[in-house]
């Protein structure tokens, strides 16, 4: 037990559970966090040599120093990890934050556990918001919606809009969901998003992307991750999107001209789970009044009080019954059927939408 | 919504369990099924068919379950599966060197549960057949 005014103790048991996911016995990079005087608190496995790079940030708590984490290893990616690590630092400074609370307020075990929990999960979804909802970019002759809402359990679901640092600067566009619940899932989450960032980028497609973003998962990190995730790029001049498939529901292609609403079918396994994926891209042209859908499986396994699920059925009908609608009208009604039929049941996983409009008559 | 299990020993041409799996797997109950299968495993399991005729979803979690599924009738002990992903992928090495799984097979998956496994390219793990009459045919 510490006295007032001195650090926190962490509870090494709940932040070896947090590491884990960083863990799985790699040489290649180590997580650890500390306490104030330096003392290992929690490790996601042996430390590499010390000749390896490493990275490390402090915990604090109202400016309190409370200890440190720090990543070692040849695998650490500049570009990469301090977006890991800070999403790992600030959970842990919730942690703290939460244990002292607790231990100041009421000395009560149960009580003392439950609402640290209460807050940890509160804040952990505060902070979730923080990283997957970006502001959508301006993008001249399109418009952009998005809507997500997390479950009540934290869940995996990200995604992100962007301009990629290219000639022509084409419009990024990327959608996931990581497996499980639980601050587990978050982070994995908070660790894939810039990595897939960086990797639609950097690759020559999309494909090629997911496939080097895979690779990462699989071979390179040994940090495990199972994730579905769709990844396209926008020519904004031209319209013309190449998308690539990662075990994700196909996103739905809402023609201007009044066609039918398909399917853009085309992909390949889940990542982090093969050590290929052999997915190729797939092309889309975007017509001017042609808007594309992207969804998780939030929203067809949506359940109602009495059991059924809202499928895809509903949200064809959905959006259907919005034809001619901006991308921003046409989430909108996705969201207010599902909300509408959900009615007073929770939503066991993270919903989230995203609509890429192309402007103009058909 | 529960999910009900019923679990038949057949004689084939090798002894065969049939586990039929009826209503939704997800995250409440797929680490029952884990369970249920580690004890067929220690009651001396080694063919596990998989009926998932009645299955009327299969959420994320569920194919996690599935995983682990063939973890544990490989004779290795699964490990948590909130975080043990590493060693799920030591299963998917041996599709990378083309081993099917043939201890723990697939039948009477409906078109909605189908379309997961493939769209997800876990089909890729199993041998899967229609029904349970063909798959018990094939041993």
């Amino acid at each position: 037990m510490t006295g007032v005014g001195a650090a926190p103790a962490f509870d090494a048991e709940r932040i070896r559970a947090i590491l884990a996911p960083f863990a799985a016995g790699s040489e290649r990079l180590c997580v650890r966090v500390e306490d104030a005087r330096g003392d290992v608190v929690a490790t996601s496995g042996d430390m590499p040599r010390s000749a390896s790079p490493s990275l490390s940030r402090e915990l604090r708590v109202d400016g309190a120093l409370v200890g440190r984490v720090v990543a070692t290893g040849p695998a650490i990616d500049e570009r990469l990890m301090p977006a890991a690590i800070e999403a790992l630092a600030v959970s842990l400074e919730q942690l703290a934050d939460a244990d002292r609370r607790a231990a100041m307020s009421d000395r009560d075990a149960v009580s003392r556990a439950s609402s640290a929990i209460a807050a940890e999960l509160a804040l952990g979804r505060v902070q979730q918001r923080t990283i997957v909802s970006l502001i959508a970019p301006d993008v001249g002759g399109y418009d952009l919606a998005s809507h997500y809402e997390p479950a009540r359990e934290i869940g995996g679901d990200f995604f992100e809009l962007f301009r990629l640092r290219r000639r022509g600067h084409p419009l990024g566009i990327v959608i996931a969901d990581v497996a499980g619940k639980g601050i587990g899932a978050a982070l994995l989450m908070a660790f894939a998003r810039p990595v897939i960032h960086t990797a639609l980028s950097a690759a020559s497609g999309p494909a090629d992307a997911l496939e080097r973003v895979n690779r990462i998962l699989v071979g390179e990190l040994h940090t495990t991750l199972f994730i579905t995730a769709l990844a396209g790029r926008l020519d904004v001049r031209t319209g013309l999107l190449r998308l690539a498939n990662a075990g994700h529901e196909p996103p739905l292609l809402v023609p201007g001209d009044g066609g039918a609403i398909r399917p853009v079918e085309g992909g390949g396994p889940l990542l982090g789970a093969f050590p290929e994926l052999g997915v190729g891209d797939v092309e889309v042209q975007l017509e001017p009044g042609d808007r594309l859908v992207l969804y998780t499986d939030g929203v067809t396994d949506a359940r109602n009080p009495a059991g059924e699920r809202f499928g895809k059925k509903r949200l064809l009908d959905a959006l259907e019954g919005a034809r001619g609608a901006t991308a921003h009208d046409l989430v909108a009604t996705v969201r207010d059927g599902v909300e509408a039929f959900c009615g007073t049941t929770d939503p066991a996983d993270d919903v989230t939408i995203v609509a890429v409009g192309r402007q103009g008559a058909a | 919504m529960a999910m009900l299990t019923r679990v038949e020993r057949i004689e084939a041409a090798v002894p065969v369990t049939v586990m039929a799996l009826d209503g939704e797997l997800d995250a409440s109950n797929y680490l029952q099924l884990v369970d249920d299968v580690r004890q067929l495993y220690a009651d001396g399991t080694r063919n596990l068919l998989l009926d998932l005729s009645d299955l009327s979803f299969i959420a994320s979690s569920g194919l996690v379950a599935l995983f682990s599924v063939v973890k544990v009738m490989n004779g290795e002990e699964p490990p948590d599966p909130e975080y043990g992903w590493g060693a799920f992928r030591e299963v998917s090495r041996g599709v990378e060197t083309g081993a099917v799984q043939r201890n723990v097979q697939l039948c009477g998956a409906p078109p909605s549960v189908a379309e997961v496994l493939q769209r997800t390219g876990l089909d890729r793990l199993f041998v899967s057949h229609p029904d349970r009459e063909s798959a018990l045919a094939s041993y």
